[in-house]
């Protein structure tokens, strides 16, 4: 048995196995695993030739050897997993042997149906087993997603004490194939506690140095290469790797001189490649890297650094005072803080808060909901507000990259249960300058809370880079002496600690009129002492401009491109959207028929002011659609032109909505209808047609989004005693889970009509899956639903 | 990558309608987006076939052919190549996006999407034409599981013996859906005789309720 792994030294891995594998005679598409069973003297005697020609680590032949991948073939992975680890053991002697993690190969939410849970639950599995017959390290390679990292690494450090190991995969754009890049890279996994990072596969050594420059730059830990022999080139019909061992070692010791100090091989390598890195090792010894640290947070696909330019950190995902996204939250309405997040983004915000805290509703459900939800749809780093602990720890534990929570404080249970959850997922953690005593009045006070946070930070494992301070701004209209003193208590705080702030704006204001003076007043001052990400109102114009002159006056806006680009053209500058409309076609009629939907919220605001909001939608609304629907069916216009119209009136409609709800006038639905593309589909552009037109004609719309479970559309037309279900399938094999669907309907004895369509059904198959109705596009099915609910 | 707005349009059923310069403008827009966003990549091989019992053998593979359509598509073939192209997940996230909070948008950066994956598949198509007529072979048309009785499952073992994941990013779920979305797999033939077309009648396909065949029209061109 080996010794304890010394990441101190250099350490060699193997090369290739499927390249050996080849060798050895494997036809393409055969399971490499199924050698473990079938030729173990082969697998042995791999890797007898990579510990020959001088690796201190050899991985086992388990790279696919997970129950998704493994599910058609006769092995389990109990056996494939334990054959791999036994053979590699019997031959490893006092060398390593690393378990082999390579991706599952199936998409992960929400571009596939690999839902994180089941990836980690995939893992645990490998890596329980791995453990158990004794595996030395845990190699978790080739990865592409960087949440499928995550799940590995978690399932890794969750069932096992053994090291980890992570590489990932870059494409020559310098990210990998679903987008991350390697500063990002190293800000999740380092932050996760790997104890070494890198790249592999995908790239030969000369295409990676880029990207190992990058992860050096920013990896306090070991960094790990596995470079394959070159990019693969078509000799004969055949993928042909062309650099050979020397060429290849040449290229490692380059590596090693930058910082890299573990080395191995992957697709196309061979003995020979590690034996030539194995010579020029001999003569080197590991360079010491000085690496400084930054605070960053980071989505899968974008970091945003603190302490460069001023970041803002939008607030408007929070109910306090938010009567709409009250509602929204009250009746599950994820579309709109979507909307919310989107706005923001496109104002400028870097980063977005999310709080749903609200007492009516499940608040950890809907935080990991929304979570998800904001993830699939904008690529922010999102920051997880919440007082209660157990919705923070699920809300990081599901988040895609490095999060910001919000919030810890001086208090010593609080910090007893945050600190752990910061610890364990990486996150970053904003510390509130507040204890059992209260808001301490002197800037100096703040700054002795400040001191305790980090301190007591420290004896977690945490680095001082990933505490942001919340010096704590009081409103001038209570407690007006105090408010200089948060001004003063930034400044101390960033010259005594070095680390990064923050602040809540707006609260400066509370109680006063022409809030947003004294808002940019109070920003600018505190941007002048030291303010680092500003939590405030994106939206608000006044605030993002102080900002912007801002980061100009301060050298920080680096030849004030931002400031030129949004503010050169501010006036006067001609719109590509939308023609002018001239006096005589200000109809809203017209409007809807042509599809100008800039134009649809002025107009209908105009218009009620000298009607009621169902006048509006019977003299307008209506009937224009009924225009815009028969000029489809005739062939007048084409699909994209219709939802053009339809989009318009949806515009309308939300107009008329707010003021109804304003109001409390009465309802407007003309019924609630349930839709789902059913499980296993992942095609939903048809259903959100038709929900846009549902919605159009009044109808209100619970949309459960796609590749939905049968129970949950049950739930759904049980909990608000639905009577029309639209279901949609695109696949003939998803078909199969619409009819299972039906069934469950059914057998639930839910008295609800079900409504099918998709590309693949026609009427008979509807019937024959036990539907009611087959509808073939979006206009039928309104026809459908307005004669259901009697509308006509 | 070029995208044809003219097959665009016909993705969404143009038929002459009136389009107004706001749609155009849209349109346009919308092919540069997706030019823009494309990450595409492909992979190939190309297998001799042995032809034992009434099956298809790729030699060096663990492909075995059966079904009826595709072995008469490769009846005079001895090489057969086997290919998969993708356009990345980043045009699967963006039109998922359009989808919900711009449809229009969404619908017509699909569209952009199909022709872009067929573009795409075109290419590479060329590209062993070129290479097969230095051999003196001449390729077939291009065929793929889910074509008439070319059975789906056959995704599964095409992007298992490409070791397409690892290559591409490309991946088959259960249900036979490819991800990222606008992917495609498929075979074909290399043979000494150039093979007459087409081969592949549209009434084989089992999408009888195609749109395009209910127009008379084709889905592949």
């Amino acid at each position: 048995m080996p010794n304890k792994i010394n990441f101190n030294n250099f350490l060699l891995f193997d090369g290739a196995m499927g390249t050996m594998l080849q060798k050895y005679g494997i036809k393409m598409g055969e399971l490499p695993e199924s050698y473990n069973m079938l030729h173990p003297e082969i697998i042995e005697k791999i890797h007898s030739e990579y510990l020959g020609a001088g690796c201190d680590i050899i991985t086992t032949n388990t790279f696919g050897a997970n129950r998704y991948k493994l599910k058609n073939t006769q092995y389990s992975v109990e056996e494939i997993v334990e054959s791999a680890v036994k053979i590699a053991r019997s031959v490893a002697g006092d060398k390593f042997v690393a378990l082999d993690i390579g991706p599952i190969g199936q998409l992960m939410e929400p571009l596939g149906t690999l839902s994180f849970n089941d990836a980690y639950d995939t893992f645990a599995e490998q890596i329980k087993i791995g453990a158990k017959y004794g595996a030395d390290i845990i190699l978790i390679e080739t990865m592409s997603d960087i949440y499928e990292a995550k799940a590995a690494i978690l399932a890794a450090k969750e069932n096992s004490s053994l090291p980890v190991i992570c590489t990932m995969s870059y494409q020559g754009d310098e990210r990998t194939l679903t987008g991350t890049d390697p500063l990002t890279m190293v800000n999740i996994l380092q932050g996760l506690g790997v104890d070494a990072l890198g790249v592999n596969c995908s790239l030969g050594p000369n295409e990676m140095l880029p990207v190992i420059a990058e992860i050096l730059k920013y990896s306090s830990i070991p960094v790990i290469v596995q470079p394959n022999a070159g990019l693969p080139k078509l000799v004969n019909g055949e993928a042909v790797f062309d650099v050979h061992a020397h060429e290849f070692a040449q290229y490692a010791k380059i590596m090693a001189e930058m910082g890299v100090t573990i080395l191995g091989g992957c697709c196309g390598t061979t003995c020979e490649h590690i034996k030539a890195i194995k010579g020029e090792l001999i003569q080197l010894i590991p360079v010491k890297r000085d690496v400084k640290r930054i605070t960053a947070v980071s989505s899968p696909s974008l970091t945003v650094v603190l302490g460069e330019e001023i970041r803002v950190i939008g607030e408007r995902i929070n109910p306090t005072g938010k009567k709409k996204l009250k509602e929204a939250l009250k009746s599950n309405n994820m579309d709109y803080i979507l909307q919310e997040a989107i706005n923001q983004r496109d104002a400028g915000a870097d980063i977005l808060d999310v709080n749903v805290g609200l007492p009516e509703i499940d608040e950890l459900e809907v935080m990991v909901r929304a979570i998800k939800e904001l993830q699939s749809v904008i690529n922010l780093p999102l920051q997880i507000d919440s007082v209660r602990c157990d919705v923070i720890d699920a809300a990081v534990r599901i988040y895609n990259g490095k999060p910001l929570i919000n919030s810890v404080n001086g208090k010593e249970d609080i910090m007893d249960s945050i600190f752990p959850i910061v610890k364990k997922y990486g996150a970053c953690v904003i510390g509130l300058t507040i204890d059992e005593g209260g808001i301490p009045k002197t800037a100096e006070g703040r700054l002795k809370v400040a001191s305790r946070i980090v301190e007591r930070a420290a004896e977690y494992g945490i680095d001082k880079s990933d505490i942001i301070i919340d010096c704590l701004v009081l409103t001038a209209s209570a407690q007006q002496s105090e408010v200089k003193e948060t001004i003063r208590a930034v400044g101390l705080v960033k010259a005594t600690l070095g680390v990064k702030t923050t602040l809540g704006v707006s609260n400066v204001s509370f109680g006063l009129p022409q809030r947003e003076l004294l808002n940019k007043t109070f920003l600018a001052a505190a941007l002048t002492a030291g303010l680092d990400a500003p939590i405030l109102n994106p939206m608000s114009q006044a605030m993002m401009a102080t900002i912007h002159a801002f980061n100009v006056l301060w050298n920080r806006d680096i030849a004030s491109k931002k400031y030129i680009k949004t503010y050169s053209t501010f006036e006067g500058s001609p719109t590509i959207q939308g023609k002018q409309l001239t006096s005589n076609d200000r109809d809203l009629n017209r409007v809807i028929i042509d599809g100008m939907k800039e134009e649809a919220a002025s107009l209908t605001k105009e218009l009620l002011n000298t009607m009621t909001e169902m006048e509006v939608v019977n003299k307008y609304l209506i009937p224009s659609l009924d225009i815009v629907g028969q000029k489809y069916e005739s062939g007048e216009i084409f699909l994209p032109q219709l939802l053009q119209s339809a989009e318009t009136v949806k515009k309308s409609f939300e107009i008329i909505k707010e003021r109804m709800m304003a109001s409390k006038d009465k309802k407007l639905s003309k019924g609630t209808i349930v839709l789902a593309t059913v499980r296993g589909d992942i095609h939903d552009i048809g259903k959100n047609i038709v929900k846009i037109l549902l919605e159009n004609y009044g109808f209100e719309v619970i949309d459960l989004g796609k590749d939905v479970h049968e129970d949950v559309v049950v739930e759904a037309v049980k909990n608000g005693n639905i009577k029309l279900v639209g279901l949609s399938a695109l696949m003939t094999t998803t078909v199969r889970s619409m009819g299972e669907t039906i069934k469950a309907l059914r057998d639930n004895n839910l008295d609800c009509t079900v409504l099918v369509g998709g590309a693949v059904l026609n009427e008979e198959y509807a019937k024959m899956i036990g539907a009611d109705y087959y509808a073939k596009d979006a206009t039928q099915t309104v026809k459908f639903a307005r004669k259901l609910f009697n509308c006509e | 990558m070029e995208i044809d707005k003219k097959e665009v349009l016909r993705y969404m059923g143009y038929k002459n309608q009136i389009i107004d310069d706001n749609m155009t403008l849209l349109i346009d827009e919308c092919c540069l987006e997706m030019i823009d966003i494309c990450r595409e990549s492909s992979v190939y091989e190309i297998f001799d076939i042995e032809r034992k019992n009434d099956q298809l053998f790729l030699l060096g593979s663990t492909l075995i052919l059966k079904d009826s359509d595709i072995k008469n598509l490769l009846a005079h073939s001895k090489k057969c190549v086997v290919m998969a192209a993708t356009l990345g997940t980043t045009v699967d996230s963006r039109i998922s996006y359009y989808s919900r909070f711009n449809i229009t948008k969404g619908l017509i950066m699909d569209a952009c999407a199909t022709t872009a994956i067929e573009y795409l598949c075109d290419e590479l198509q060329n590209v062993v034409m070129q290479n097969a007529l230095k051999d003196g072979l001449h390729i077939t048309t291009r065929y793929s599981p889910g074509y008439g009785n070319f059975s789906i499952n056959n995704q599964l073992e095409i992007l298992n013996v490409l070791d397409a994941y690892k290559k591409i990013g490309l991946s088959v779920t259960e249900n036979s859906i490819m991800l990222p979305r606008k992917s495609v797999t498929a075979l074909i033939g290399l043979s000494k005789m150039v093979s007459p077309k087409p081969q592949v009648s549209c009434k084989s396909c089992k999408n009888v309720e195609c749109n395009f065949r209910k127009d008379g029209g084709q889905c592949a061109k």
